[in-house]
């Protein structure tokens, strides 16, 4: 038998093996992956125990939407598109919705870097306090590296959208925190 | 200790949850499972006197899940592996009125009593299925009751109720007329 050598592999073999109806290895890939989904839910929604419950339900329909994943693709990437279509959806329930911007002619590099460090406490106040389009763009593009083509289809808006949403975000950082953000 | 950074990248990606997520999980996925097994079986029912073992297995799963998830909302405790012939209905604390839902628990409990009665005529390697699904049952259930006992408030969990009871008369219905649909 072939022992998986890398972690890839080894999500490979889980997923396969999860595919088949499998929960213990789907256990086995919550356990490696919980963290990242739930920081993303947690930084989009900014409520804890809705981040846990959005979580909890990205991977109940990780869960029933396997046999769709394609193995070529990143499982990671997959269920992160999963947590945020769950925090937009809970999201459509309530009433804070914003306007979209709509700048197709902004460009925005997705990585952020600022003149001087800040603590992580402070930055993280700084984003959470950012109005929700401007974080959720910051959020996938600048904290988890998505690219805007990636970020803007995950949120389900237009790449010129997202870019304009982490110009707003960059705007919004630099007043905060009184530093300049490159 | 607060850590300085300069890159809004350096932050951290992975933030645990404060409770653990997969018990919400896995008694979803349980129930998942055997949703998707209860239809299989109702197809079969021409092809055999007895269903398939492993469709009736999945409606006895459901049968328990729902006796058990009652039990748990009624406050009523008892080991689930005592067997099929011994889950007693427990009054259950629904959202319903008074009348209602003394008629469902009367429908339940003649329902369980006919099952009950199908289940002792089943042949004995069947049987032994129902018994070794109902061991696995055992296990999710009892993350299910864990899962109330830290988060009695759960939304998903509360669905699960809901939807496992729908679930559990739907297969009562179809284990108890198993026998009937032979041509």
């Amino acid at each position: 038998m072939t022992k998986p050598d890398t972690v890839v592999e080894f999500d490979v073999a889980l997923i396969e093996r999860a595919r088949r109806g499998d929960s213990k290895a789907f256990e086995r890939l919550y356990r490696e992956h919980v963290g990242r989904v739930h920081g993303l839910c947690l930084r989009m929604t900014r409520n804890p125990d809705l981040a846990a419950d959005c979580a909890q339900d990205a991977f109940i329909k990780a869960w029933k939407a396997l046999p769709k994943f394609e193995a070529r693709a990143s499982f990671s990437t997959w269920l992160h598109r999963i947590a945020v279509n769950t925090v937009l959806e809970k999201r459509r329930g309530s009433s804070n919705n914003e306007i979209a911007v709509e700048d197709p002619t902004a460009y925005e590099e997705p990585t952020m870097v600022l003149d001087t460090p800040v603590e992580e406490e402070e930055l993280e106040a700084a984003i959470e306090s950012l109005p929700q389009g401007a974080r959720d763009a910051l959020v996938l593009c600048g904290v988890y590296g998505y690219e805007h083509s990636e970020a803007a289809s995950m949120l389900g808006i237009a790449v010129g959208t997202c870019k304009a949403q982490l110009h707003r975000a960059r705007g919004l950082l630099k007043e905060r925190l009184e530093r300049g953000v490159r | 200790m607060n850590r300085r950074i300069k890159r809004i990248d350096e932050l951290a990606q992975d933030i645990p949850p404060p409770r653990d997520l997969w018990q919400g999980i896995s008694a979803a996925i349980e129930a998942d499972k055997a949703a998707a097994a209860a239809p299989a079986q109702k197809q079969s029912g021409r092809r055999s006197f007895w269903m398939p073992a492993a469709g009736l297995a999945a409606s006895v799963l459901l049968v328990a899940l729902g006796v058990y998830i009652g039990q748990i909302i009624g406050n009523k405790r008892g080991p689930l592996d005592r067997g099929v012939a011994q889950t007693v209905p427990a009054p259950r604390n629904e959202n319903t009125p008074e009348l209602r839902h003394a008629k469902y628990t009367n429908q339940r409990e003649e329902l369980l009593r006919e099952v009950n009665a199908k289940l002792a005529t089943m042949p004995p390697a069947d049987r032994a299925k129902v018994a070794a699904s109902l061991e696995t049952l055992s296990k999710s259930i009892k993350d299910i009751e864990a899962a109330l006992g830290h988060d009695p408030a759960n939304a998903l969990l509360q669905e699960l109720l809901v939807s496992s009871s729908q679930e559990e008369m739907r297969a009562l219905i179809a284990v108890r007329d198993s026998g009937r649909e032979e041509i």
